[in-house]
């Protein structure tokens, strides 16, 4: 395999990564809230090294309509968008699902309005957690540029055919120069099958799609899509088997770091899993037991490995950077969710911070074990706590 | 009406024909006595013509809280005379109940469609709704025969929901509701059988498992199968003499059924037209006429 190691936005080597797909169509709205990504991208097409249809649309919300329309001829289609911006697609986004248009987007996550603030949190991709979407965190450029070659092969894939985000920090992943290695163009073709959906929109063969459905079928459209949601997991494994044969780079539903013999382990997705990584160390270098548990697949909710992952410990501390307004934070819940039937469950402290680009630095991850440990024993880790606040 | 019992109305209609009023007014009336009462419509995607339902359930006694549709009716009233060979409207009578229905057929002769412990009423209501009131609309009308046949509300407790909806025209609506009262003639259904027997399919709906990939249809044109022509009850009569071939009916028809033949005239196609009277409305030039019948 031809690689190199090249000095990259995050967001740039997600532009070349959708370069190496030969993505077919990209449709975006390339004012705030918007990326390096698609200005990449356009600057690509209209040099002539991607051969692509770049549609620069009005709004966010008609750049996920041009998206389903371009999947629904059978191109291969991908946009990018961040916090505003995905929710103004929001509607769009659950139709893509239910009509199995695998469109692959990447989220640079951020805070929501208001008061506004285009800053990094991930509380956009929580509010569209529940879409039909597959949804992936990555935690830097590497990852960023390998989950979009490897959300094409999933999304497409003859058995999944569903929309496909990956969920990138805002800033301190999307905005970060660092060092990622690339492929080339005849490795990304032996990975990527071309794509091809079973109902596409062809004059020739005529087909209806994205029709309504009235009360006596909707539950039944709703069945087949949640199992084709669960079901996609199939795939995801097998496309970062062999992604990772072929770049030596594997990936996993939940992933570990120096976890196997914790007592107290953290849970987190995205960017900050790799500072809370040195905290880590400190920590184990100080003799203490804790270990850290990162959330790599969202949707589908990897149930069974995330008991795996926890259930051998004594405390978790999950930490959000998202809020759920009056209830329990997104990732935390449905961890409680998936321990409840463990006999010997763990006992779990929420917390959330690092919301509207506030940074948590390592030393504040020393932190937030320490209060996390603290609310365990002192038994009020049922509240969320909310880490940083000025009170 | 008996202590403790809730007695449950279908309303089988037409989109247009007002069967969601006619069962807004009778629990409007059924109030006005002190009763508890609902009505509803069933929620669906209702078209102009399309068959459709509405619903009441009236209570002497008891707050009603049931928010599910009506099942097995005590009374199944049919606005639109078509219906009774379309559908089988007396799907889920109770024994003992009562079905009023709107047609120009006398009652020994609808008496041998059906076959059950039923009390039938029939009034010819088209034609008293177009006497008085002008229009083919029987939502008022067939309260008349609902009073005449069950004694569930009286026709005094209607005097006040007549006039809150109609206003000015209440009074008309009034009079054709009591023409029917007088002109309902009833009689009993026995369970020997109809003579003449009739099947309903039930539509055959897919397991989730059976759904294509993201609910494509494959089944190209099937919507031509779909005969909207058989909810009209009212058809277009095109007046040559003074069309002046604009082909303006053929765009707003929204079925789009209408189009021009090789003398440049139009005419619409009966499997399709539904009888909306649409195409009668936008002619500019009145070369076209509603006449009742399919
Ligand atoms: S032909 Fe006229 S009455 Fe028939 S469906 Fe069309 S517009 Fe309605
Ligand atoms: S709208 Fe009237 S005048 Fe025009 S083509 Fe139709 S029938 Fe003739």
């Amino acid at each position: 395999m031809a690689s190199k190691r090249i000095g990259i936005e995050a967001s740039l080597a997600i532009a070349e990564a959708v370069k190496l797909a030969n993505t077919d169509v990209i449709a975006a709205y390339p004012i705030t809230p918007q990326t390096h990504i698609v200005e990449g991208l356009a600057e690509m097409v209209a040099n002539g090294d991607l051969d692509a249809e770049y549609i620069p649309v009005e709004s966010e919300h008609s750049a996920m309509s041009a998206c389903l329309g371009s999947s629904a001829v059978g191109a291969r289609t991908f946009t990018a968008t961040a916090g505003q911006g995905l929710i103004l697609m929001h509607e769009v986004l659950l139709v893509a699902a239910s009509m199995r248009l695998p469109i692959v987007m990447a989220v640079a996550n951020r805070a929501l309005s208001g008061p506004l603030n285009v800053w990094g949190d991930q509380s956009d991709a929580m509010v569209t957690r529940d879409g039909g979407w597959i949804q992936i965190f990555v935690e830097n450029g590497q990852q960023a540029f390998d989950q979009v070659i490897c959300g094409f092969y999933i999304a497409e894939h003859p058995d999944v055919l569903l929309p496909t985000m990956i969920n990138v920090d805002g800033f301190h992943v999307s905005h970060v120069i660092e060092s990622v290695e690339m492929l080339d163009r005849k490795t990304v073709d032996e990975f990527l099958p071309p794509y091809k959906h079973k109902y596409v929109l062809d004059p020739d063969n005529p087909v209806t799609l994205g029709c309504f459905a009235a009360p006596n079928m909707y539950t039944e459209t709703r069945k087949a899509l949640d199992t084709a949601v669960r079901e996609s997991k199939k795939v995801i494994l097998e496309a970062w088997k062999k992604y990772g044969d072929l770049t030596g780079r594997y990936y996993k539903p939940i992933e570990q770091y120096k976890a196997d013999k914790a007592d107290t382990l953290l849970v987190l997705a995205g960017g900050y899993s790799e500072n809370a990584m040195d905290t880590i160390d400190k920590m184990q270098s100080e003799g203490k037991k804790v270990g850290l548990v990162r959330v790599r697949l969202w949707r589908p909710f990897p149930h069974d490995e995330m008991v795996e992952a926890l259930s051998g410990a004594s405390n978790v501390i999950v930490f959000d950077r998202a809020i759920s307004l009056g209830g329990p934070a997104p990732i935390c819940s449905e961890i409680r969710d998936t321990l409840y039937s463990v006999e010997k469950r763990p006992r779990i402290a929420s917390i959330v911070g690092g919301l509207g680009g506030r940074d948590v630095s390592p030393a504040d991850f020393e932190k937030i074990f320490e209060i996390g440990l603290e609310r365990i024993k002192s038994r009020r880790a049922d509240e969320t706590y909310m880490y940083g606040v000025r009170e | 009406m008996e202590k403790g019992t809730t007695i449950e109305i279908r309303w089988h209609g037409r989109g247009g024909q007002g069967a969601v009023t006619s069962a807004e007014l009778t629990a409007l009336a059924a109030m006005r006595e002190g009763k508890y009462a609902q009505a509803f419509p069933s929620f669906g995607p209702e078209r102009r013509g399309a068959p459709v339902l509405a619903f009441n359930r009236i209570s002497q006694d008891t707050p009603i809280r049931i928010r599910s549709g009506v099942v097995k009716p005590d009374i199944v009233i049919v606005l639109d005379p078509g219906l009774v060979t379309l559908i089988n409207v007396v799907d889920g009578l109770k024994p003992g109940g009562a079905l009023i229905v709107n047609s120009t057929r006398s009652v020994d002769d609808l008496k041998q469609e059906f076959s059950g412990d039923w009390k039938l009423a029939v009034v010819n209501a088209s034609a008293i709704a177009r006497e008085l009131l002008g229009v083919n609309i029987v939502n008022t009308t067939m309260l008349g025969a609902l009073i005449r046949a069950t004694g569930i509300i009286n026709m005094e407790s209607l005097t006040e929901p007549l006039a809150e909806k109609f206003g000015a025209r209440s009074k008309s609506n009034f009079e054709a509701c009591n023409r029917a009262f007088k002109e309902t003639a009833q009689d009993k259904i026995t369970t020997t059988g109809p003579k003449k027997q009739k099947s309903f399919q039930a539509e055959k709906l897919p397991r989730w498992n059976e759904l294509l990939v993201g609910c494509a249809v494959t089944d190209v044109g099937n919507t031509k199968r779909f005969c909207t022509g058989d909810w009209k009850s009212e058809h277009p009569e095109w007046n040559d003499a003074v069309c002046i071939q604009c082909g303006i009916c053929s765009i707003y028809c929204p079925e789009a059924c209408i189009s021009e033949q090789s003398d440049g005239y139009f005419r619409s196609n009966p499997f399709f037209c539904k009888g909306c009277g649409i195409c009668a409305q936008e002619c500019w030039t009145k070369a076209i006429k509603m006449v009742e019948g399919s």
